[in-house]
């Protein structure tokens, strides 16, 4: 037997509020695609072999299943038009169709089903037509049956509608409270009701409540509590002290801290209320955001601004250097000694001398305005202990934080509101996660301006 | 914003229409005004009906209002929350620190109930 699945974009439009920019196959339910659920449910029907039609661009699809060796069975790809009837879509694929007996899955995403039911010698006693309990051509078989006998059983199979990102919900916490044996879901799972998937940081004091799925490269920062009833996506931090519970936290998504997150659907910095369909896009950083993934090449990059940022200040700030610390060291004014801190390469320390600047007279108002105090700093960029802006410096003696990145200037810095470290923390947090290049240049210009008005400078 | 005061309980209440949006450019300009207003009263209701967008920065600036109204030995309550408003309150957890009515009326008529207990 085959499969045929096939989607069509304007079937699903509430999907993009979700996950805006994802093929719907592949938008996750208990951290899963739909389209893996697809694939388990066509190998367990029989099927050697899946086409996946589409009318939209599905390259992300492709790329996500590739030829399929990785569950065994061939998956192929066409693209369909808009306007094209099933027949139509068939007719075009005739030679996928040829010979065989297929199983046609259309305009459907889900299908509830059994992994340990038997569902191959259920659908080889089929006949063709639609399958019962289901509507007009949505599961369909054609061809004629494999095995002439009736299969003594009938296993468990459903489809279930979903027009709404308050049907996902409702599926996603069925699954998770009801059908967790039904499927094969990713992610360890040593006890019932808790699969936890790779990479996956959780804090002493954070709580996990069952039932719960968490996703790879996930942080749940100290105080947290995840459950009952939450699927963490992959690539999510749960920031200090915040609440999900009986809610999704789709992919790539930063919770900010002392938050409660309770009946929703917290994707990127769109939290959905799924009763009311209310949507709302954060614009506040602080509260929800999404995360973007750097890849090895713009770290490369930013390296290399940064570097490039610490050589133009060493060789601005030289001369004033030269000139007004002897002058305000035999004044005084100028005091330093030598912290060692944590660096930003894995396990290694860095010493740097800290300068006390107070400001009083000209040339000191001058050495602040000019951040002088921090002039030997920038040699450690090029070395590649500091980066030009990043968190504030943690001493060897203190606990290194997660997403550490230690700067000549630290975000805090830049903004102007935080009152007491616990706010620069927060601060320094946001940037380390979401910094890109762009920035980071505006950030450290934002930092060198504030630093003026500082009174002393330490 | 407009404030303005209700005297038709046994006390002075005020009542301060919020703008469109409160956020990191003009919290500080509700908490200035926030001083000046409990100097008339206390007791001071925030008409919400037009606030459409809050951050973190303003959610701060009418948590202090309130410590503040609270430090006089007043109240501060919301009236006339927008579903996205709310659901901001909701998240931060803001919701538990604050008395919310539908509406300005009810929030003033709260005050009266609890002039008239013994």
């Amino acid at each position: 037997m085959k499969t045929i699945i096939i989607t069509k974009k304007l079937d699903y439009p509430w999907l993009h509020d979700i996950l805006p920019g994802h093929h719907p196959l592949l938008v996750p339910l208990c951290n899963k695609p739909f389209i893996e659920f697809f694939i388990d449910f066509s190998i367990l029907a029989g099927s050697t072999a899946i086409r996946i039609i589409s009318d939209e661009a599905i390259n992300d699809v492709e790329s996500f299943c590739e030829k399929g060796d990785r569950w065994g069975i061939a998956i192929s790809y066409a693209n369909s038009l808009p306007s094209d009837s099933l027949n139509k879509i068939l007719e075009k694929n005739s030679r996928f169709c040829t010979d065989e007996r297929i199983m046609i899955i259309n305009n459907i995403l889900f299908l509830h089903y059994n992994k340990n039911a038997d569902y191959r010698s259920y659908f080889a006693s089929l006949p063709s037509g639609d399958l019962p309990g289901f509507g007009k051509r949505t599961l369909s078989l054609t061809g004629s049956p494999l095995n002439s006998e009736n299969s003594q059983e009938t296993p468990p199979l459903s489809t279930v509608v979903l027009d709404s990102a308050g049907q996902y919900y409702q599926l996603a916490k069925d699954l998770l409270q009801n059908r967790l044996l039904h499927y094969v879901l990713p992610g360890y799972n040593n006890e019932a009701g808790c699969y936890i998937g790779r990479n996956v940081i959780i804090q002493k004091s954070a709580k996990i409540v069952k039932p719960v799925i968490i996703g790879n490269n996930v942080q749940i920062l100290a105080g947290s509590v995840i459950g009952p009833s939450a699927i963490i996506g992959n690539n999510v931090i749960i920031d200090r002290k915040s609440t999900v519970a009986s809610s999704i936290v789709m992919d790539n998504t930063f919770v900010g801290e002392h938050l409660e997150i309770e009946k929703k659907i917290a994707s990127g910095n769109v939290l959905i209320d799924p009763e009311s369909g209310l949507s709302l896009t954060m614009e506040d950083p602080h509260l929800l955001s999404s995360i973007s993934q750097t890849d090895g090449s713009t770290t490369f990059l930013l390296r290399i601004v940064h570097s490039c940022i610490a050589v133009l200040l060493i060789l601005i700030l030289l001369l004033p250097y030269l000139l007004l610390r002897p002058i305000l060291k035999s004044r005084g004014s100028w005091s330093t000694k030598q912290i060692i801190y944590h660096s930003a390469k894995p396990r290694c320390k860095v010493a740097l001398p800290v300068t006390t600047l107070r400001k009083k007279g000209m040339l000191s108002t001058l050495a602040v305005f000019f951040s002088l105090d921090r002039f030997l700093w920038l040699f450690k960029v090029l070395s590649g202990h500091l980066d030009i802006i990043g968190s504030r410096l943690i001493e060897v003696n203190q606990e290194s934080k997660a997403h550490y990145r230690p700067g000549v200037f630290s975000y805090a810095e830049a903004e102007d509101w935080p009152q007491n470290d616990s706010d620069s923390d927060i601060v320094n947090h946001y940037y380390a996660v979401h910094s890109n290049l762009f920035k980071d240049v505006a950030m450290t210009h934002k930092a060198l301006f504030n630093r003026i008005h500082q009174e002393n400078t330490v | 914003m407009i404030f303005q005061l209700d005297t038709s309980t046994d006390k002075i209440i005020g009542i301060a229409v919020l703008q469109v949006r409160i956020d990191a450019t003009n919290c500080k300009e509700l908490q200035k005004a926030f001083s000046l207003w409990l100097q008339d009263s206390a007791n001071i209701v925030f008409d919400c009906s037009a606030l459409d967008f809050i951050d973190s920065s303003g959610l701060g600036a009418i948590v202090s209002c309130l410590r503040k109204a609270l430090e006089h030995k007043g109240d501060l309550r919301l009236a006339a929350l927008g579903p996205k408003v709310s659901l901001i309150f909701e998240l931060t957890k803001a919701k538990q620190l604050f008395s919310i009515y539908p509406d300005a009326a009810s929030a003033v008529t709260s005050f009266k109930e609890v002039a008239a207990m013994p």
